[in-house]
């Protein structure tokens, strides 16, 4: 056991020393970074709402045409400022002075088709953002001319929270930030052993009172600590954040569950194929699979983080059995394995 | 042949095991509609609720009379009857609704759609319209207002050329004769109702490559409008530059074994030039990855020559970087590592400006942008192309010249610290008879490289809250700005090659002036893109340009001169010095500091 300890110590002072672990830290952020750089792209385009809640941008919107219209009052609801004009070119004239950010030319309501008119900046950026915001005002007004001709649409009145930021965060960055690092340690596990192997220090070391699943399981030991320090970090970076995430310690659990499978599926691809290079890439590979394959388990391990991390009532530390089975006959066969495979 | 001899037999029946079963799984999801988080919010359902059909809602059928006790003890979060929906003032309750909200206001759309007459379901069109901004030219405007409206004040102007020639929804709306027609006349925006409705309906997962959300003269329809999805620059992303990591990696791999096999030595030995061996074992790869852009432009029925003309510059960059890597290295797990660093830099300086098209016209700077306009088939400006290029092409040539300089074995086979390695690459490249020429060319060599860094840095800030996330921002673009300008002059000091403080002064200033002229260029290109107008006149006018040029003189003498009186050690120190000037000032320019 000492041996164990000894050995795992070793593969951990390696990491310091190679500075990988910043490495790894590093490629982390830059993932939660970019989900922040597409989630920004996917607020912008898919929840508009939450824009103008958030930002409570106003615009200045002229209008032509019937002052008396029910698109007016909606405008002014959402404290966008208007203006009626009698005359399109005064309207034109206070536009191009920028004073305005959008005319529109309403016709009078009627049993009909109202065929709006809508004139906006040839900015994209600028005309964009304006588009977006009265998105809403006019669904508004849409529903109103359905209702005017006896058409109802229900559900209007559900207000709720915009969904998707929420959404994005618990369904895909936490799960990816609590599983990549299994993904590390995996890797992390195949470059230690193919190096040995090339290097031929594991021989040196079998000659030493230590016995080869020693040395792996050192190995597996080390990569699954430094793995459980990486999802800690990122729960408490997402706490200070103000994401909280509930069940964390039975997540901290799953994590612990799933690097060490990794990283022993990862040991027996070294194995096989010995040389690092071969080895990352078929490993890349079944892991990737498994990983798709995963998507038709129910809780599938992203689905299950993004419950617990919620705290849903129908998911908790019972689902983590499946992972403690598939572990335990993983470390069951992984002896015999290991042992063949090194014979030689 | 390289890749025959290291994948065979046994390799290649793995491979295309796995790939098969990652094929057949990804069509499996494909088909089934992706969802990540199967059962992610739980809707309490009523027995005459509409029929829910998405993953993503755990569907528990509660009785109303039970409803309120279900919702108040958390079992359910959204309760969902005929006629509405209900929910607590959590956020859990609150972001479920939002969800159920989006879902069964499309459904409802659909089933309006459905029942009643397209007059009658989509009684709002609005045709959007375009002016020229504000700032431009008045009479330089072709169209204007009076022509788009027509608010029945033709006869009062005179500004007005045409008459209702090409307008087709003019003729029965005259509003200054406030009689709706009796009758409904099915109006040729039904047509276009139509088609938003099939899109709508069809809601496919492959992107439209949309270039805004309404062109001009667009009939929209409020509830049917969707936006552009700005998944396209990465979908492209993948496609390409995918890809070309997979070569480059192999192409490092190939490096680095000939290092550690010594095969290098005997090359070196042999009557070749650095720059020889370099390219020649680039060129086969580079090969490779044009060959793939090609194959892909054609799957996607883009444009050959303007995608090989885009691509060239990008594929170039990430060689560039990769070599690099390889020179860099030393062990197989700083490999794995570097490459990953550098997947994600590259990635981000691609991606990063690209999720900005059609937003901020820095989005130039990433390729990806070119690539997306030439999907579209619309046409870009040959500044555009430049500014895309040059940057990229500027990194492969900075990295060309330090890998050929320090191409020898004693470089190459020694395993200092990384930045003892960066510093001995940039005394290996300089040419130490001219010193002030190197640190001329290197300042502008180092500036595309700074921008990758400072883009990935606006990339980090983003993780943090804001007042912090300026103050970082702010703090590290300087941080790098001042060691790009310094680094040259403090590795001459470093190495004794500079003996008066005269002379580090002289270069300091070389240095600084250097990377300021560079940026501005770079920066005056960018701003020449965005728009043609005032913008660039006011930059140019002013003292602007004088005060930020002594400034980048003054912090880049300061780090110099600590470095010069108290020896390469300081130098961190000194870098702290003279980035707390340079962001000091920076602050106050934006306001913060008063």
């Amino acid at each position: 056991m000492k041996g164990f300890f000894s050995m795992a110590l070793r593969e951990l002072k390696a990491l310091r020393k190679e500075k990988t672990i910043m490495f790894a830290i590093l490629i982390q952020l830059f993932i939660a970074s970019f989900s922040s750089v597409i989630l920004l792209g996917i607020m912008v385009y898919y929840d508009p709402d939450s824009i103008g809640q958030n930002a409570q941008l106003r615009l200045d919107v002229g209008v032509l045409g019937d002052s008396e219209s029910q698109f007016i009052n909606l405008l002014e609801q959402r404290h966008h400022r208007v203006r009626v004009f009698s005359d399109a070119a005064k309207a034109e004239a206070a536009f191009k002075a920028g004073r305005l950010d959008a005319i529109v030319y309403i016709p009078e309501d009627s049993k009909d088709v109202v065929e709006m008119k809508l004139v906006l900046p040839e900015m994209d950026a600028q005309a964009t953002l304006v588009l977006m915001l009265l998105k809403e005002p006019l669904e508004k007004y849409e529903n109103y001319l359905r209702e005017q001709q006896g058409l109802s649409v229900r559900y209007q009145d559900i207000r709720g929270k915009p969904f998707s930021t929420n959404e994005f965060l618990y369904t895909i960055i936490i799960p990816i930030l609590m599983f990549f690092p299994a993904f590390i340690a995996g890797s992390m596990v195949i470059d230690s052993i193919s190096e040995e192997m090339e290097n031929k220090t594991l021989e040196t070391l079998l000659s030493a009172p230590v016995s080869i699943n020693q040395i792996t399981g050192a190995k597996i030991a080390a990569s699954v600590a430094v793995g459980l320090l990486q999802c800690m970090a990122w729960i408490f970076l997402l706490g200070l954040n103000g994401f909280s995430v509930q069940n964390a310690w039975v997540i901290l659990i799953l994590s612990v569950l799933v690097i060490a499978i990794v990283a022993l599926l990862a040991l027996l691809v070294s194995l096989v194929y010995r040389d690092r290079e071969r080895s990352q890439f078929i490993y890349s590979l079944v892991i990737l699979v498994l990983f798709s394959l995963t998507y038709f388990v129910n809780p599938s391990p992203f689905a299950l983080v993004a419950r617990l991390a919620t705290g849903d009532p129908f998911v908790g530390a019972g689902q983590l059995l499946v992972y403690v089975v598939m572990l335990g006959l993983l470390i069951a066969v992984t002896p015999f394995v290991t042992k063949r495979l090194t014979k030689v | 042949m390289r890749l025959r001899a290291r994948f065979g037999g046994k390799m290649i029946a793995a491979v295309l095991i796995l790939l098969i079963a990652a094929g057949a799984v990804s069509s499996l999801v494909y088909l089934q509609g992706m969802v990540l988080a199967k059962d992610f919010y739980i809707v309490g359902v009523s027995p005459g609720a509409p029929l829910i059909f998405d993953q993503r809602f755990h569907l528990v059928p509660v009785d109303p009379s039970q409803s309120g006790v279900a919702l108040k003890s958390g079992r359910i979060d959204v309760y969902v009857t005929g006629k509405a929906a209900f929910y607590r003032a959590d956020d859990r309750s609150q972001h479920a609704a939002g969800a159920i909200k989006k879902y069964l206001e499309k459904k409802e759309i659909a089933r309006i759609a459905d029942q009643y007459p397209l007059n009658q379901a989509f009684p709002l069109r609005v045709e959007v319209n375009y002016l020229k901004a504000p700032t431009e030219n008045m009479s330089a405007a072709a169209v204007t207002l009076a022509d788009i409206v027509r608010a029945g004040q033709e006869s009062n102007s005179p500004s007005n050329p045409q008459t209702s020639s090409d307008d087709n929804l003019i003729e029965d709306e005259n509003p200054l004769a406030g009689q709706p027609p009796a009758v409904y006349v099915p109006s040729e925006s039904d047509e276009l109702v139509k088609q938003q409705l099939e899109v709508l309906q069809s809601s496919s997962m492959v992107p439209e490559f949309k270039a805004e959300f309404a062109s001009n003269k667009q009939v929209i329809v409020p509830s049917l409008m969707s936006p552009p999805i700005p998944l396209a620059q990465v979908l492209l992303a993948f496609a390409y530059i995918l890809p070309i990591f997979f070569i480059s990696i192999f192409f490092t791999s190939g490096f680095i074994e000939e290092k550690l096999g010594r095969k290098l030595n005997i090359l070196l030995s042999a009557p070749v030039t650095p720059l020889q061996i370099i390219l020649g074992k680039m060129l086969p790869y580079i090969g490779y990855s044009l060959i793939i852009v090609v194959l892909i432009t054609l799957i996607f029925r883009g444009n050959l020559l303007l995608a090989l003309a885009i691509f060239l510059p990008v594929i170039l960059f990430i060689f560039a970087i990769y070599l690099g890597v390889a020179l860099q290295y030393r062990t197989y797990r700083d490999q794995t590592f570097f490459s990953l660093v550098a997947v994600t830099v590259i990635t981000g300086y691609l991606v990063f400006p690209a999720m900005f098209v059609g937003i901020n016209d820095l989005s130039y700077i990433s390729p990806l942008t070119l690539a997306v306009q030439m999907f579209r088939g619309e046409s870009f400006t040959l500044l555009q192309y430049m500014l895309s290029a040059v940057p990229m092409l500027l990194v492969f040539l900075l990295s060309i010249t330090v890998g050929t300089r320090v191409f020898n074995e004693e470089y190459l086979m020694n395993f200092k610290p990384l930045h003892v390695k960066v510093r001995e690459a940039i005394y290996l490249a300089m040419d130490r008879r001219h010193l002030a020429v190197s640190a001329a060319v290197f300042s502008l060599l180092f500036i595309p490289v700074v921008f990758m860094f400072e883009l990935a840095a606006i990339t980090l800030s983003l993780n943090l809250p804001t007042p912090v996330a300026l103050g970082f921002l702010v703090f590290t673009c300087v941080v790098i700005e001042e060691a790009a300008k310094s680094v040259t002059v403090a590795v001459t000091i470093e190495r004794g090659l500079v003996k008066t403080w005269a002379s580090v002064l002289w270069l300091a200033v070389v240095s600084a002036i250097f990377f300021f002229l560079g940026e501005k260029v770079l920066l005056f290109m960018s701003l020449s893109v965005i728009s043609e107008s005032v913008f660039t006149n006011a930059v140019f006018a002013g003292n602007l340009l004088w005060i930020p040029l002594l400034l980048h003189c003054v912090c880049t003498t300061i780090v110099c001169l600590i470095t010069w009186r108290f020896g390469i050690k300081s130098y961190p120190l000194a870098l702290l010095a003279g980035s707390i000037v340079h962001g000091l000032y920076n602050l106050s320019v934006i306001g913060v500091l008063r």
